[in-house]
């Protein structure tokens, strides 16, 4: 069960979070649980290993979003230089980004 | 019930708030942030968000707007929002983690930005707040400050910007424009208000494009009305065809839009604002209905005028009270008769200011017409002039009738013809004595309630003159219901149709549209003997002008009557021809002895004469030097007469006899060419073969004829050379009779 405590223990900046949602702990929980949901859905990887950099500009573009304002920082600083790198497929190790980004991904499942 | 209509209101507070965004976690966070405050619309796409701007922009306030959408970008929706002018007003915050995008939507006309990821929602709630009281600030003002059909500045705030201008270049020469379309109101008639709405748009339109080229600023300051404060030019015609064109109507009809233009150039900048608007405006208003040339000019007489007419203004009741307003009186002459008979005068008023002398009644007229105290003016003229009436009666045993004007304004007193009866009562006059004269005009205004007044007045006796004939609208088949005895020219169209090139065709027309309609015509103005000749030849019963006299006070007025002792009808002329000759002499355009016509009048007839249709008779008589030493003057005298009577009882009416030296007449004869040369010739001869007989105590004589007639194949020959050619060649070799040229 995710609660506010668990994600602080995964490293959230769950008070920037939290001040996004406007102090709403419930909606903030749910919010996250949804941006868990896509990001287990694991679009990334399929897209990179298929070489569809554009595609996975998106893909990274829109998780960004959400794992930003979540404030979900294991997983946000990977996503973030991913999504930079791909902005204009600048060379760079996309692969182990990725990877990261899968791993916090697992980690912040197994708390929900 | 009531619970119905509690909710049939606007909520002050919950403004609403399109929050344009695909992504469900931001959207959410947004909806969180915002929905207590704000009603929430969302679109989760750029077509869904155009959708709901397109139906309910009227009730957004603000736009959050994320830049990456699936389908149309948020970019192009922004630019889609800020390009219509129907949705630009709306303000448009854009979410974005990009400074470049940032920079670039501002340039779009985004009002502000939010930062992905977000601030907190305090941050998010107080940005929007701030925005939407900017923006609704800027509405009012905007609402406020412009006129809501064009959305060009009012009057005021146009005065407020025009000064700012001002302050921020000093040393500029501006001009100061008033721009009004001509006969707006008939546009709405005839298109209706929606068509006349457009009008004025488009006029709006090619104002704001001219400023947004040129530089200055324009409002729209009434109805029809655009004034504009720009930088000096010395061109004012292209602005004007800039603002012209043509309303297309299948229904009805094409129309051309004119609009007039009041220039006040270089405006003086110490003047208040307003003043120099004021001043274009009058310039605009000089040329009011003037199609040829619609740009009035304000230049320093038209300021005088203004000041003088205040004063006059200011100095009008004392006028009244101390009769400085002076009557004049300017004889009316019936001319069908072979001499002129006086018929009546017409009162003039005259002011004779204690400081500024004499002052033109055209300046003081329309300017009492305009603010009513023409009505007082009137009475007074009136009230002098009944009794001066009585006074010629009374004192000399003449009755002179004389006409008084009525103004547009005296026809909607009630009192009026109380008023007059009561005049003609205390004066004991006759009731045609006092002549009315009614402008045209005022008969195209509230047409039936004025025919209805002037009815009365005619049933009851008065006399009523059409004044201003032809300078009005006056639609022709009034003419003959409306209760009128005589129609005036006026004397615009008299000046008109004796100018440069003399063209007498449409005087022509009223004289016989008059007699139609059984009136009498009245021309005044009339100043030369030629007007007068040919107003009689045309048939015009009555002419007053300087010609015969100036208008002039009473005691001048009373001799020059006595001195012409002509006064014979008070019949109003009707019975003219049958009055009696009186002894004035008018006749400059007859000979005294024979009464054929002299010298002037054959100068006017001939050269109005057509002279592809005429022939020209010079004739003299043989050895008349002789007889008249021999025999005498008197003798000579009655050998003129005799000559002159058979002459002109050889042609016909249409032939004009002329005795142009003490023994040269001439014949113009009209409606002939060469063709016609025997009936003419045989004339000769038949004139010569009776003179040739004894008559009474006149030895016969002989005439020496040289006759001409006109050449149309030859446009440069001169018939009257011609016939004066033919006549020295008889004299040369001594013959007499006659010569063909």
């Amino acid at each position: 069960m995710l609660t506010i405590e668990t994600l602080k223990q995964f490293g959230a900046d769950v008070d920037t979070g939290l001040a996004r949602c406007a102090g709403n702990e419930g909606l903030y929980l749910r919010l996250v649980n949804i941006c868990v949901q896509e990001l287990s859905e694991n679009e990334l990887e399929a897209a990179l290993g298929a070489g569809e950099l554009e595609k996975a500009f998106e893909i990274a573009h829109r998780l960004k979003g959400g794992v930003s304002n979540l404030a979900l920082t294991p997983i946000e600083t990977p996503v973030c230089e991913l999504t930079e790198l791909l902005r204009h497929e600048t060379p760079g190790d996309y692969d182990a980004l990725c990877a990261q980004i899968v791993q916090k991904t697992k980690e912040l499942a197994a708390l929900v | 019930m009531a619970n119905k209509r509690t909710t049939f209101r606007i909520t002050e507070k919950k403004r609403r708030i399109l929050v344009v965004e695909d992504e469900i976690i931001n959207r959410e966070m947004l909806r969180e942030s915002l929905e207590s405050t704000y009603d929430i619309l969302i679109a989760q796409s750029g077509e869904e968000a155009l959708e709901f701007v397109h139906n309910q922009h009227e009730t957004i306030s603000v736009v959050l707007l994320d830049l990456y959408l699936p389908g149309i970008g948020g970019i192009e929706v922004l630019k889609k929002i800020k390009d219509d002018p129907v949705y630009a007003h709306l303000p448009v915050i854009v979410m974005t983690s990009d400074y470049e995008a940032e920079v670039e939507c501002l340039g779009y006309g985004a009002i502000d930005f939010i930062s992905k990821p977000y601030p907190p929602s305090k941050v998010i709630l107080a940005r929007i707040l701030r925005t939407v009281e900017l923006s609704e600030d800027r509405d009012t003002i905007h609402w406020a400050e412009r006129d809501h059909l064009t959305g060009l500045y009012n009057k005021e705030f146009f005065y407020h910007y025009a000064m700012q201008l001002d302050l921020y270049h000093k040393g500029m020469e501006t001009d100061a424009l008033v721009i009004d379309v001509n006969h707006f109101h008939t546009i709405n008639d005839r298109y209706g208000k929606a068509k006349g709405d457009k009008v004025l748009k488009h006029i709006a339109g090619s104002l704001h494009d001219i400023v947004a080229a040129e530089g200055g600023i324009v409002c729209r300051s009434e109805a029809d009305t655009f004034m504009l404060y720009c930088p000096h030019r010395n061109d004012y015609e292209a602005l004007l065809s800039a603002l012209t064109f043509t309303i297309e109507d299948e229904e009805a009809g094409d129309s051309h839009v004119w609009v007039r233009m009041g220039v006040y150039a270089q405006v003086d900048k110490s003047l208040d604002i307003e003043f120099r608007f004021d001043r274009a405006k009058m310039a605009a208003d000089t040329v009011k209905g003037n199609l040829t040339n619609p740009i009035g000019f304000y230049d320093d007489s038209m300021h005088d005028a203004e000041v003088l007419a205040e004063q006059l203004i200011a100095d009008f009741h004392a006028a009244i009270r101390e009769k400085q307003f002076v009557v004049y009186y300017q004889p009316k002459y019936n001319v069908l008769g072979d001499e002129p008979v006086l018929s009546s005068a017409e009162a003039l008023v005259r002011w004779k200011h204690p400081k500024l002398g004499m002052v033109d009644p055209g300046v003081f007229i329309p300017l009492f017409e305009e603010n009513g105290l023409i009505q007082e003016l009137d009475h007074y003229v009136w009230s002098q002039a009944a009794a001066q009436i009585y006074d010629w009666k009374e004192r000399l045993g003449l009755t002179i009738p004389v006409s008084v004007n009525i103004s547009r304004v005296d026809l909607y007193d009630p009192e009026l013809v109380d008023n007059l009866l009561k005049l003609i009562r205390v004066n004991r006059l006759d009731i045609e004595e006092l002549i009315l004269e009614i402008t045209e005009s005022a008969y195209t205004e509230n047409s039936k309630m004025i025919i209805k007044k002037v009815e009365h007045l005619h049933r009851l006796g008065f006399r009523i003159e059409m004044d201003d004939f032809g300078s009005g609208y006056s639609s022709l088949s009034m003419l003959s219901t409306m209760p009128i005895d005589a129609l005036k020219l006026d004397m615009q169209f008299i000046r008109n149709a004796f100018k440069d090139r003399k063209d007498t065709r449409l005087l022509e027309i009223m004289i016989r549209l008059a007699d139609a309609f059984e009136l009498l015509t009245i021309a005044e103005g009339v100043e030369t003997a030629e007007q007068v000749f040919t107003l009689k030849q045309l048939g015009c019963d009555i002419i007053q002008g300087f010609y015969f006299s100036r208008p002039q006070p009473a005691e001048e007025f009373e001799k020059f009557v006595m001195a012409k002792k002509s006064i014979h009808s008070i019949n109003w002329a009707v019975d003219a021809r049958s009055a009696p000759r009186d002894d004035y002499s008018y006749n400059a355009l007859h000979d005294a002895l024979t009464g054929l016509y002299n010298y002037s009048a054959f100068d006017v007839l001939f050269r109005d004469a057509d002279k592809d249709h005429i022939a020209i008779l010079i004739a003299d008589v043989d050895n008349y030097d002789i007889i008249k030493q021999r025999k005498g003057k008197e003798y000579a005298d009655k050998l003129i007469c005799h000559v002159a009577n058979v002459i002109k009882e050889n042609f016909r009416s249409v032939d004009y006899v002329c005795r142009l030296t003490e023994n040269e007449f001439v014949v113009i004869v009209t409606r002939v060419t060469k063709a016609n040369k025997a009936p003419v010739v045989s004339k000769v001869e038949k004139i010569n073969k009776t003179l040739k007989m004894k008559c009474d105590d006149i030895e016969p004589v002989e005439l020496t004829v040289g006759i001409a007639f006109s050449d149309s194949t030859k446009p440069d020959s001169d018939v009257f050379k011609d016939a004066d050619t033919a006549l020295k060649r008889m004299k040369e070799i001594k013959h007499s009779g006659y010569s063909v040229f």
